[in-house]
């Protein structure tokens, strides 16, 4: 993975002495709190429902396991025991003390890490396939590019004072895991026509309260080129994306308003005469960034076979191919039946770091479903850290399963939520276990948002729910027909919306008619595609 | 950048030199109106706005050298990324906090970004210094090796972005011999001064056709910088290096932007800065390639008999080194220099300086 070297280090220490002062100059009545509030939050600093929020940036998902151990040191010491994976590869901390936040980023720093532009109107953390560098379906790494991105987007000159928040993803397989249409760019890189790798850029895709997939600006950008063609994007989202209305302010927005062919065409104009000149990235840089993300050795040791039939369901589930022979990248389940989705405690953070040392050269990644992966493990170590992580209650067989469910906060941490998430996450996945349904119906996602602003992803679930504040009550919205990943889709309402117990009922509805009516082995959008919405839509309305 | 008090000043003077910009302005629409502007001031109606930033560092990257001030209600914190927009001022609403201001703008010793300060980005800064190490290790490896193998090394390892520069003068057809003999499609850069001997033209076309190479590339000057700059074609009469400037210099940097390599014919024994030439050099944005830096007269001489190669036609009257038509005359093979500018102190061009990093604005490296 990626290492800093003497000018991120400065940078970082450089960034924590800055906000050590903004800190003070707040306290001290130099700045107002509308004056403070978009430094803090451009430091990951939200005032949440009940307290001060810290959301710690994990550069495109990916951890070393010394970062992890500094993580679950920060949960321990400035938190209550646990810190929260987010659906954005990042994690947060709900009960920190705004005068101990200095003290955490400085501690942060001395593991690589940062809180820079985890919010704020500005460019965010570029998330990536969590499986980069081991998926056996990659065309090219993607992580280089992330870091290159993630270092040009940091303290920009010029993009620090967006309309709105900005956010990028990268994939580079042939299945999309980043979900590149629902992102404001989505990058895939893709092999030109002399075999080069470039990038096929995409813009204007979203999920919020307008969801939008995104539109396709240009079928191939060089790798030179791609930080010129970047600051073309945003540097006409910048100047003509709207400011009075912040519903109205992401880019998604003023791609619809000047349309496809408009946009693009201003972006070209502005590519052109940016093309060659001091963005281009030089192959030295490239090649630099690159050598930090070599390929693992292939381990060569025989496989015992199993028996076990608790280990041979997880590896059907928990356990994905490696592109290098004898290694296998492993879902660590952050979705215990009836727990918090995205939780971890200080002392599951720990282990899985001992875990990372132990089996997975080191390394953790983040989903955006809200679960960790050991990228890189030998099929021969499968079996003892199974039996490890078993004992952590980190071995849940679920990963892409119905009871893997992505939540946002919700009511329960949240000042913009309208509805509690969680609690309906956890009753779920409880009746999901009660029923048995989970097993039969495979592949298949439910994502909760507690309100329109989607950070639960529900508009691009197969399952998805929505918190709405009708006359004071909490009412939910059931989408479906949702797809992140690949071709992006959003899910459609259902019907009218339903109280918290009843909207449990009716997910398990919906679960319940697809594993009676799927032939084979379809998955949910084509049996959705097949027999249309209205076999669930009566089952879910019938009493 | 200049901090000032209050921008009261600012909104008051309405001076015809200084134009106010709201953060709305188009600069496609209003390019008449700054044509001849000393100052522009652009608002920002509030400091989360950041349309500001985003017009400043067009203005700079469409050639305005004016002063620059922003105006408006924005706070200390954003002093540099104000001054790095390219800022030369700033007015804000809120007077009294000078110290911040001065404070935040040296919070930072670096940045990832090229930007309008033009510092050098982190990533340029990193790359001149595995350049740097690069044209060392490589003259290490290639100081004594033949021409042949520096170059094959040399076409190899920069395969894509490398370039060849040749006047098609006395020597030039031994060195691009050998290019076509590796790679013919290798851009060859000539730059056209438009003062060339009607001899290099054709001498030109000739060993082109003669060799085989299929990537030639003509520069001239740019028209509007040629009719500003040399209205009457007489430039190289009242400054020489002005001309060389003008027809060579920047149509070459232009040229370049994107290559990271460069191929020269240069040897040490033409003498002056020349003769501590290496293989490989580092000018501080890109690596020169000297092949023939060891070469002497003779070994140029055995190619050209070895190859059958075709003479330039003023060799044999006695032009050794051959420029623009202008600025050469006849010189002794031992200082084959000395017909170049004859009766100044120049012996080159330019084009062979090394440069500051970052500079030419083209690409950082």
């Amino acid at each position: 993975m990626y290492r800093y070297d003497e000018i991120d280090d400065t940078l970082v220490r450089e960034r924590v002495e800055e906000f050590r002062g903004q800190v003070a100059a707040r306290i001290k009545g130099d700045l107002t709190e509308d004056q403070f509030k978009p430094l803090r939050l451009m430091n990951g600093v939200y005032l949440q429902l009940h307290a001060y929020m810290l959301r710690v940036a994990i550069p495109y998902g990916v951890l070393s396991s010394d970062q992890l151990r500094m993580l679950a040191h920060v949960a321990r010491t400035y938190d209550r025991g646990y810190g929260h994976f987010t659906t954005r590869q990042n994690i947060q901390y709900n009960w920190p003390r705004l005068v101990d936040i200095p003290e955490i980023l400085d501690q942060l720093a001395s593991v690589e890490m940062h809180a820079i532009q985890t919010s704020g109107n500005c460019i965010r953390n570029t998330t990536t396939d969590p499986f980069a560098g081991a998926a056996a379906d990659e065309v090219s790494d993607p992580r280089p590019w992330c870091e290159l991105i993630r270092q040009w987007s940091t303290l920009h000159p010029e993009f620090t004072y967006l309309p709105r928040k900005f956010k990028i993803a990268v994939t580079g397989a042939k299945a999309d895991r980043a979900a590149i249409g629902v992102h404001d760019i989505g990058l895939r890189l893709v092999a030109g026509e002399n075999g080069d790798i470039g990038f096929e850029v995409h813009a204007g895709g979203g999920q919020g309260r307008t969801p939008r997939v995104a539109v396709k600006l240009r079928d191939f950008v060089g790798q030179r080129d791609l930080l010129a063609y970047l600051t073309a994007i945003l540097r006409v989202y910048n100047l003509a994306g709207r400011r009075d209305n912040m519903y109205k302010a992401r880019i998604k927005i003023l791609v619809e308003s000047m349309g496809a062919d408009a946009f693009t065409e201003a972006v070209e104009d502005e590519f052109a005469r940016l093309k060659n000149g001091p963005l281009t990235i030089p192959v030295e840089e490239i090649e630099r960034v690159a050598a930090h993300f070599l390929p693992p050795a292939a381990d060569p040791r025989p496989v015992a076979k199993s028996a076990d039939p608790a280990f041979l369901r997880w590896k059907a589930h928990n356990v994905k191919p490696h592109k290098v022979d004898g290694l296998r990248s492993v879902v660590v389940s952050l979705k215990p039946t009836g727990k918090t989705p995205g939780d971890a405690s200080a002392g599951q953070m720990d282990a899985l770091a001992d875990l990372a040392d132990r089996y997975g050269l080191s390394e953790i990644r983040v989903t955006k479903e809200q679960n960790l992966v050991l990228p890189h493990v030998a099929a021969a170590d499968l079996a003892d850290l199974h039996a490890v992580l078993a004992g952590l209650e980190l071995a849940t067989p679920n990963a892409g399963l119905a009871s893997d469910i992505v939540s946002c906060p919700g009511l329960d941490y949240c000042n913009l939520a309208n509805a509690r998430s969680i609690p309906l996450a956890q009753a779920i996945s409880k009746r999901l276990a009660e029923t048995g349904l989970d097993e039969p119906a495979g592949e298949l996602t439910i994502k909760i948002s507690g309100c329109i602003n989607a950070c639960g992803h529900h508009h691009v679930a197969n399952i998805g729910l929505l918190g709405v504040d009708k006359k004071g009550e909490e009412v939910y919205q059931l989408t479906v027909g949702g797809v992140a990943d690949g071709q992006s889709a959003v899910g459609k309402i259902l019907g009218p919306g339903f109280t918290a117990d009843s909207a449990v009922e009716a997910v398990l509805t919906v679960v319940r008619v697809f594993t009676e009516r799927r032939t084979g082995a379809e998955t949910f959008i084509e049996t959705l595609g097949r027999i249309g919405a209205d076999p669930f839509k009566e089952a879910v309305y019938a009493d | 950048m200049q901090i000032e008090a209050t921008c009261e000043t600012a909104r008051s003077a309405e001076a015809p030199q200084v134009l106010a910009l709201p953060p709305d302005a188009i600069l496609e629409d209003i390019a008449n109106e700054i044509a001849g502007v000393e100052r522009i001031d652009i608002h920002f109606p509030s400091f989360k706005d950041g349309r500001g930033f985003s017009l400043a560092a067009r203005l700079r990257e469409r050639g305005f050298e004016g002063e620059l001030r922003a105006v408006g209600n924005l706070i200390p914190d954003q002093a540099r990324l104000l001054k790095r927009a390219g800022f030369d001022r700033v007015a804000p609403d809120q007077s009294g906090q000078a110290e911040r201001w001065n404070a935040a703008l040296t919070a930072f010793s670096g940045d990832y970004q090229p930007a309008e300060d033009k510092t050098e980005p982190a990533f340029a800064r990193r790359a001149r210094k595995t350049r740097a190490a690069l044209a060392d290790a490589l003259n290490a490896d290639y100081a004594d090796r033949p021409a042949r193998e520096v170059l094959a090394a040399a076409l190899d390892r920069f395969k894509g972005r490398i370039a060849v520069l040749s006047s098609f003068g006395a020597e030039s057809a031994a060195g691009l011999a050998m290019i076509a003999e590796i790679a013919p499609d290798t851009p060859v850069f000539f730059l056209d001064t438009e003062r060339h001997f009607a001899q290099t033209l054709d001498y030109r076309d000739a060993l082109v056709k003669r060799l085989g190479l299929t990537n030639v590339k003509i520069l001239r000057a740019d028209r509007d910088e040629a009719a500003a700059e040399d209205a009457d074609g007489q430039l190289w009469r009242r400054d020489s290096d002005a001309c060389c400037a003008l027809r060579k210099v920047r149509p070459l940097a232009r040229a370049l932007a994107g290559y990271d390599a460069l191929i020269t014919g240069r040897k040490r024994y033409h003498g002056g800065v020349r003769e501590t030439l290496e293989p490989f050099e580092f000018d501080g944005v890109r690596i020169k390639v000297n092949p023939l830096a060891g070469w002497s007269r003779e070994d140029v001489q055995a190619v050209f008999e070895k190859l059958d190669l075709p003479a330039h036609p003023m060799v044999e009257q006695g032009y050794v080194s051959i420029g623009c038509w202008p600025c050469t005359a006849p010189a002794s093979p031992a200082n084959v220099r000395d017909g170049r500018w004859r009766g100044q102190d120049k012996t080159e061009c330019g084009i062979h300086q090394p440069l500051a990093a970052g500079g030419q604005g083209g690409p950082l490296l």
